[in-house]
């Protein structure tokens, strides 16, 4: 529901950067977002293709990478992976206690950039 | 050319967050992020928390798309409160708070309640500089909202079930709530109330005010 709050923060955090590094514009960028994140990937798209107009970004394409909610549990010890954007007992072994090892990320990894 | 980036998308309210939580922790204010779905009853617990008593110094940041009907509310218990208005946006962010600070007057306060924008998504993922999240859940709103808005339930350190009074009037499944949000967030803190009787608020107000005075 925030995901233009999303788009306008990459889309900051990019143009900083390649500024910074005077390169002309940005063709394409990478990012990371984890299920568990409250991100919808194409609500995401949706709002960074509205907003980056006349920032170094716009003519760059977004690419996003889902990490699904992944931990291990205590009892068995099993690693696991769920399609679902929560965890309450060990899909393997049924046990409660578990820690949660991926889900919530938000983060760019890269871009690709013209000089 | 490719550039590595490696930032966390969220890093500049993050950066704010830290810097109003440095403030809050400077002027020995402990503050609560308050959220819940639009019409759980925020003003309301607010309103029946300040008549019940603490024995804090109480200060209110509001936040609301539009309008200024629940500062209102809060200024007749004669205690500071700030209205923001976020002018669309569904959730209040750190540099919002950040800019009405300098309203308040911190170093007077001994707890700060800032109410989030009604809604059960977005205000999870923004940290304010808050010391506590509470969440408000209205029996009204079904027995299935842990499993679907997980994060909120996970973020929270408390959860205020309002409107208790209604319980006989609806299907819902108290049970249930309880056993989801615990499995969601066993060290949740949960609480059942109603502002229309008062059940409930004496406990909730006692619990919280030992909170703020741990810090």
């Amino acid at each position: 529901m925030h995901e233009v709050s999303i788009a306008q923060s990459i889309i900051e955090i990019v143009s900083g950067q390649c500024r910074k590094g005077g390169y002309s514009g940005i063709t394409s960028i990478r990012v990371r977002i984890g299920r568990a994140s409250g991100i919808m990937p194409d609500a995401l798209l949706f709002a960074f293709d509205a907003i980056k107009v006349e920032s170094p970004a716009t003519g760059a394409v977004l690419e996003i990478e889902e990490v699904c909610v992944s931990g291990r549990c205590r009892d068995c010890g099993r690693d696991f992976s769920v399609e679902e954007e929560y965890v309450l007992n060990c899909p393997l072994c049924g046990g409660p206690a578990f820690e949660i090892k991926t889900g919530r990320e938000m983060e760019i990894i890269d871009m690709e950039v013209t000089e | 050319m490719k550039v590595k980036v490696v930032t966390k998308i969220l890093e500049a309210n993050d950066r704010i967050a830290l810097e109003n939580r440095r403030l809050f922790d400077k002027a020995g204010v402990f503050v609560v992020n308050l959220m819940s779905a639009p019409g759980a009853g925020k003003t309301s617990v607010l309103e029946k928390t300040l008549a019940q008593g603490t024995g804090l110094r109480i200060g209110v940041i509001e936040g609301d798309i539009a309008g200024s009907d629940d500062a209102e509310r809060i200024e007749k218990f004669g205690i500071p409160v700030v209205q923001i208005n976020t002018g669309g946006a569904c959730h209040l962010d750190a540099n919002m708070i950040y800019e009405a600070l300098g309203d308040l007057p911190l170093a007077g306060l001994d707890l700060l309640f800032i109410e989030n924008v009604g809604n059960l998504v977005c205000p999870a993922e923004f940290k304010v500089g808050e010391d506590m999240k509470v969440m408000l859940l209205s029996v009204t709103e079904g027995h299935d909202k842990p499993l679907k808005y997980p994060l909120m339930f996970q973020e929270s350190s408390a959860l205020i079930l309002n409107k208790m009074d209604l319980v006989p009037h609806t299907d819902v499944d108290i049970s249930k709530i309880r056993k989801d949000a615990l499995s969601l967030n066993p060290a949740l803190k949960i609480f059942e109330v109603s502002c229309r009787t008062g059940e409930g608020i004496g406990e909730w107000a006692a619990w919280l005010g030992g909170q703020a005075r741990k810090g």
